[in-house]
C-alpha cells in the first residue's frame, strides 16, 4: 500500500502531503523567482552565443566534473553525490508523484528492474562520498575551507536523505515478505543493500511485526527530508547545485587573455555598483560553493595578502543580498544608500589591488566563475575616481608620458643594445623577416640589459633577420589594461598598433610574456591573422628543431622552470621552453606547482607598480624560490619572462638562498651551450 | 570665491637637454616640455579649495611649449576655465616680463586667491608671485604648503615652512598671491579616458597680449659645468707633503717670487 493512503486522524496522508509539497514547492518557486530578479538587476551582456560548444563544456565540466577530479581526494567523492543526486532526483521524484496520487497506481523507480539497483547502489555510494567528505572538512580541515553550520546541515540532510531511502527500501521489502507468510520472500527486483538490510532485520521478530509501520516512516521521513532541502537549498551555499550548472553553461568562451573591454556607463568606466556588473559576473555569487580551491591557488592569498577570490565572491554575494531587494524596489542606484556601491560596501580596496591576475583562481574554478573581470571591473572605476596608490599614479603618468613606467626617454629605448658590437636593425626603416617587440622591462631594467643582448648575440649568430623599433615602441599595454586604465590602454594600443602597422616585418617575437598576452589576443587591428607572433621560447625552440641552433656544449646544471602565468595559464605555452632545455641536454625537474598550476611571482597585473601591503607574512615569489631551491640537485631556477627574472633574483637573496640558486633566462643558458 | 592659478611649462629633465648655436639658450628641437612641479601642486591646491568650499577655479597658462596639453589636463582635473595667454614668445620670459603679464591678465577679473608654483626649475629665484603681488597691490606669501579659506572667504589661513623642521601658520586677508610649494595632497592622477573625452569637447580660451618689452637684464651665455681634471691624492709624511705641495704650486707657477 502506498503510504500516502494512511490516515492521520481524520486526514488522508495523501492530503497532507499536498499540503507540504505546495508549500514547498511555492516556496523554492518564490526564491528562485526572487534569485533570477536579483541576476537581472545585472547589465545584459550576450551569453546565449555558440550553444554547442556551451553544452560541450557542460558535459565535460558538469557531467565529467573534470575540474573537480583535479583533487582527487574530494573530486571522486564529489562526483558520487553528484550522479547519486541525479539518480535520487529520479527516484525520489517517482515516490513524490506515486505518493501524491496513490490512487493511480503509478510506476515507481524502486519496482523497476533496472533503475532499482542503480539507485540502491548509489544511496551507499553517496553516503561514502560523505563520509570522506565530512572526514576531509572536519578533520583534515584543507586551508580555505569553512567549517560552517551551512556545510553541517547540508552533510546532515545529504545523509539522512540516504539512510531513510535505504531503511524505507528495506522494511518494504521486509513487510511485503512478511505478508505474503512463508511464501517466497524473493523480490522481483535486485537491490542489493536493500535486500541485505532486509535480511538482518528479518532476524528480529520485533522488526518484522512492526515492518510495515517503520516502512511508512522512513518514507515520510524521506519524502519531508527531500521537500525540506528543496526549501533550504536555494538560500544555502549548496545554491551551487542548481546554479552551477548555468554557469558553466554560460561561461565565457573568449580566449583568456582577451579582457572584456571596459565600458564606460553613465557612473563611468568599470563597475561600482551592482547594477554595473552584468548578470553573469553576478551569477558568480549563487554559483560559489565557497569550495576553496581559488585560495589554494592564489600566490597573493598564500602569502597572507588580504585578497582572496573566495572572499570577493562571498561579499558580492552577501552584497546582492542586502542591497538586492531594495534596488528591486525600483529606487534608483543613485538615490540608494552607500552600502549598495560595492566599493563602499564590503568589497575592501586592498582585496582588489593585491590581485597579481595571474589567473590560477578562475583556472581552478569548478564553476567557472570569472573572478578577474570582477576585480578589473572594479579596478576601472577606481581608476576613474582617482583613488589609487601613489606609486601606480607614478607608474601610469609615466606610461602615458614616456611610454614607459619607468619614467625613462624613449630615446633611451635601445640603451641595453650599448655593449653589443652590433646594431639591431631599425624595422621602422628596412623591412625585416622578424619584429623584436622588446616591452620595457628587457628595454630599460638594467639587471635584464645581459640577458636581452644575449638574446641579441643568438639571433646575429643564428643570421635571424630581425629589427627593432627603437624609440617608437611603447608600452603594449597588457598590465596598464589589468591595473584598470583602459584609456592609457587604448591610447598605447593605438600608437602601437600605428608604428606596427608602418614597419614592413613578416612576424613578431617578444621576450615579455605579458607583452606576447595582449600584442596576441588584445590587438586586434594588427593580428587579424597576418603575423605570427611569438613568444621568444616557441622562436628558440624552432630554431633548435630545424638545426639553425645547435648546443655546443652541454651545460650540466640541475634546472627547474617557472611557467610565467602569461605564457603557460593563459596562452598554453608550456612545452617549447622544456623543449630548449632539452636540446640544450638539460633534465628538467618539475617543481610541484608546475604548468596551469604554477605560482605567479606576484609581479602581475600591474603589482610591480603598487606599494606593498605590509599584511603578507611572505612574498609569493619567496615561496617559489624556496620550492625550486627544495628540488634536490636543481641549481638554476629558469624563468621566461623579464618580470620573473627580477623578481626571483630579488627572492633568492631575501629568503637567503644565495649561493644555493641562480635565477637564469633559457635564453642566458641558450647563449652559454651555443 | 573665485580662483585664478597660474601654471607654466618647463624643460623635461627626462630628456638630456642641448644648449642651441647661439650658446645663449636651449636647443628647442630636443625640448620636451612638462608642467613646472610646483605650478601642478598649486592647481592641486586650487581644486582642494575648490572641492571644500565651491569656489570656481580658472587656470592661465603662458602660450609656451605644450601648454595646451596641461590646460587640458587642468580641464579634466575640474577646472572650470582655462586661458592660453599668448604673447608670441618662443620660450618664457624673466619672472618680471612674466610677472606683468599676467598682471595684464589678472587686474580686471578681480580674483580673491591667485595661486602659482613658489618656483619653477628655470627660475630658482621664485619671484614671480612677489612680483606679482606687487603689480597687483596685493599681499604676497610663499612657500605655502597648506591652504584653508576663512569664513565668507575674507581670509585664508596657510601653512608655511622653515627649515629646521618649523611651521608657521599665517593668516592672510584676501584677496592675495600665494606661492605653493606642495599642496596637501600629490597632484592627481586623470584617466586617459576622461583626458581624452575632454580634448573632444576642451574650450580652451585665449587671450593675446603685448609681448613684454625689452628687459634690463639678458643672459649673455649658457653653459653647462665645466669638468675639473679630477683630484689626485698625496701621500707621505707631513714634511713631504709640504714640500709636494709648494712643488706643485710652482709649477703651475702660483708661487711669488
Amino acid at each position: 500500500m502506498m503510504p500516502t493512503l494512511i490516515r492521520f486522524g481524520p486526514v488522508p496522508g495523501w492530503a497532507i502531503l499536498w499540503v507540504v509539497f505546495l508549500a514547498a514547492a511555492g516556496i523554492f518557486a518564490w526564491r528562485v523567482t526572487t534569485l533570477i530578479r536579483l541576476l537581472l538587476l545585472g547589465r545584459y551582456e550576450n551569453r546565449f552565443d555558440r550553444i554547442p560548444q556551451r553544452i560541450w563544456r557542460v558535459v565535460v565540466y558538469i557531467l565529467g566534473q573534470r575540474r573537480m577530479l583535479e583533487e582527487p581526494l574530494i573530486g571522486l567523492p564529489h562526483l558520487l553525490i553528484f550522479y547519486g543526486f541525479l539518480m535520487f532526483l529520479l527516484s525520489t521524484n517517482s515516490m513524490l508523484l506515486s505518493g501524491l496520487l496513490p490512487f493511480l497506481h503509478l510506476p515507481t523507480v524502486d519496482e523497476n528492474r533496472f533503475l532499482a539497483p542503480v539507485v540502491d547502489v548509489f544511496g551507499v555510494l553517496v553516503l561514502a562520498g560523505l563520509a570522506v567528505s565530512s572526514f576531509r572538512r572536519f578533520i583534515l580541515r584543507p586551508a580555505g575551507l569553512q567549517r560552517t553550520i551551512d556545510a553541517t546541515i547540508v552533510n546532515s540532510l545529504i545523509a539522512s536523505l540516504m539512510v531513510t531511502f535505504l531503511l524505507a527500501e528495506a522494511f518494504r521489502s521486509v513487510g511485503a515478505g512478511a505478508a505474503l507468510k512463508g511464501a517466497s520472500t524473493q523480490e522481483s527486483v535486485w537491490a542489493p543493500f536493500g535486500n541485505w538490510l532486509a535480511g538482518v532485520f528479518s532476524g528480529y521478530p520485533a522488526l518484522v511485526v512492526h515492518a510495515t509501520g517503520l516502512y511508512y516512516f522512513f518514507w515520510w521521513v524521506h519524502i519531508l527530508t527531500v521537500l525540506g532541502f528543496l526549501v533550504y537549498l536555494p538560500y544555502s551555499k549548496h545554491l551551487h547545485l542548481l546554479a552551477a550548472p548555468f554557469s558553466v553553461f554560460f561561461s565565457r568562451l573568449e580566449h583568456p587573455g582577451m579582457l572584456r573591454p571596459g565600458v564606460l556607463l553613465e557612473g563611468g568606466m568599470g563597475a561600482g555598483r551592482l547594477n554595473e556588473l552584468t548578470w553573469r559576473q553576478l551569477l558568480a555569487a549563487f554559483a560559489c560553493a565557497e569550495c576553496g580551491r581559488c585560495e589554494r591557488a592564489c600566490p597573493s592569498f598564500q602569502v597572507g595578502e588580504p585578497c582572496s577570490p573566495r572572499q570577493l565572491v562571498h561579499n558580492l554575494k552577501m552584497q546582492l543580498f542586502l542591497c538586492g531587494k531594495v534596488m528591486m524596489s525600483g529606487v534608483p542606484a543613485s538615490k540608494l544608500d552607500k552600502e549598495t556601491c560595492l566599493l563602499e560596501g564590503l568589497i575592501p580596496r586592498n582585496e582588489l589591488w593585491t590581485c597579481t591576475t595571474c589567473r590560477a583562481c578562475a583556472n581552478r574554478c569548478p564553476v567557472f566563475n570569472e573572478h578577474l573581470s570582477i576585480t578589473i571591473d572594479l579596478r576601472r572605476r577606481l581608476v576613474e575616481r582617482g583613488e589609487l596608490d601613489k606609486r601606480l599614479e607614478e607608474a601610469l603618468r609615466n606610461l602615458g608620458r614616456y611610454g614607459n613606467s619607468f619614467g625613462q626617454s624613449e630615446r633611451k629605448r635601445a640603451i641595453w643594445t650599448q655593449g653589443l658590437d652590433f646594431k639591431p636593425k631599425d624595422a621602422r626603416k628596412q623591412p625585416v623577416q622578424w619584429l623584436w617587440y622588446l616591452g620595457e622591462y628587457n628595454c630599460y631594467h638594467p639587471a635584464l640589459h645581459p640577458v636581452t643582448r644575449s638574446l641579441a648575440r643568438i639571433l646575429q649568430a643564428a643570421e635571424v633577420d630581425y629589427g627593432i623599433l627603437y624609440e617608437a615602441e611603447r608600452n603594449s599595454g597588457n598590465d596598464t589594461r589589468r591595473v584598470g586604465e583602459e584609456g592609457l590602454f587604448e591610447m598605447l594600443r593605438e600608437r602601437n598598433t600605428a608604428v606596427l602597422r608602418a614597419a614592413d616585418f613578416k612576424d613578431l617575437f617578444t621576450m615579455d610574456p605579458h607583452v606576447y598576452n595582449t600584442l596576441k589576443n588584445e590587438y586586434p587591428e594588427l593580428n587579424h591573422g597576418r603575423h605570427r607572433i611569438l613568444h621568444h621560447t616557441e622562436l628558440l625552440a624552432g630554431m633548435f628543431q630545424q638545426g639553425r641552433l645547435k648546443a655546443a656544449r652541454r651545460l650540466s646544471y640541475g634546472v627547474t622552470y617557472h611557467d610565467p602565468c602569461y605564457l603557460g595559464r593563459y596562452n598554453g605555452v608550456y612545452e617549447p621552453p622544456r623543449a630548449v632545455l632539452k636540446a640544450l641536454g638539460l633534465k628538467v625537474k618539475e617543481m610541484p606547482r608546475s604548468r596551469s598550476f604554477s605560482f605567479c611571482c606576484g609581479g602581475g597585473g600591474g603589482r610591480v607598480w603598487m606599494e606593498e601591503t605590509g599584511e603578507a607574512h611572505s612574498r609569493p615569489s619567496e615561496s617559489r624560490v624556496r620550492e625550486a631551491a627544495a628540488l634536490d640537485g636543481v641549481q638554476v631556477l629558469v624563468v621566461a619572462c623579464p618580470k620573473d627574472h627580477v623578481m626571483f633574483s630579488e627572492a633568492v637573496k631575501t629568503a637567503g638562498l644565495e649561493g644555493k640558486l641562480a635565477v637564469k633566462d633559457l635564453t642566458e643558458l641558450v647563449a652559454e651551450a651555443i | 570665491m573665485k580662483i585664478a592659478v597660474l601654471i607654466k611649462q618647463v624643460p623635461d629633465l627626462v630628456e638630456g637637454l642641448e644648449i642651441d648655436a647661439s650658446g645663449k639658450a636651449l636647443d628647442q628641437d630636443s625640448l620636451r616640455y612638462i608642467i613646472s612641479e610646483a605650478d601642478d601642486h598649486a592647481l592641486e591646491q586650487a581644486l582642494l579649495i575648490r572641492e571644500r568650499t565651491g569656489a570656481s577655479v580658472d587656470v592661465f597658462a603662458l602660450d609656451v611649449g605644450e601648454a595646451r596639453d596641461s590646460l587640458t589636463t587642468a580641464l579634466a582635473k575640474g577646472a572650470e576655465r582655462v586661458t592660453l595667454v599668448a604673447a608670441g614668445l618662443e620660450a618664457a620670459p624673466g619672472s618680471h616680463a612674466l610677472a606683468e603679464l599676467f598682471a595684464g591678465v589678472l587686474r580686471p577679473q578681480n580674483f580673491d586667491l591667485i595661486l602659482t608654483g613658489v618656483r619653477a626649475i628655470d627660475d630658482l629665484d621664485g619671484s614671480l608671485g612677489g612680483l606679482l603681488a606687487g603689480l597687483l597691490e596685493l599681499p604676497y606669501v610663499g612657500l605655502i604648503r597648506k591652504v584653508e579659506t576663512g569664513p565668507g572667504g575674507e581670509t585664508a589661513i596657510v601653512q608655511k615652512e622653515f627649515p629646521g623642521g618649523f611651521i608657521t601658520e599665517l593668516e592672510v586677508k584676501l584677496p592675495a598671491v600665494l606661492g605653493i610649494q606642495s599642496a596637501e595632497q600629490p597632484p592627481r592622477y586623470v584617466p586617459v579616458s576622461r583626458l581624452r573625452q575632454v580634448m573632444k569637447t576642451a574650450k580652451i580660451g585665449e587671450q593675446a597680449v603685448e609681448p613684454p618689452q625689452a628687459q634690463p637684464i639678458a643672459v649673455e651665455r649658457l653653459f653647462k659645468p665645466e669638468e675639473g681634471a679630477g683630484a689626485s691624492m698625496l701621500e707621505g709624511t707631513p714634511e713631504e707633503l709640504a714640500k709636494q705641495i709648494a712643488g706643485l704650486l710652482a709649477e703651475r707657477h702660483l708661487l711669488k717670487g
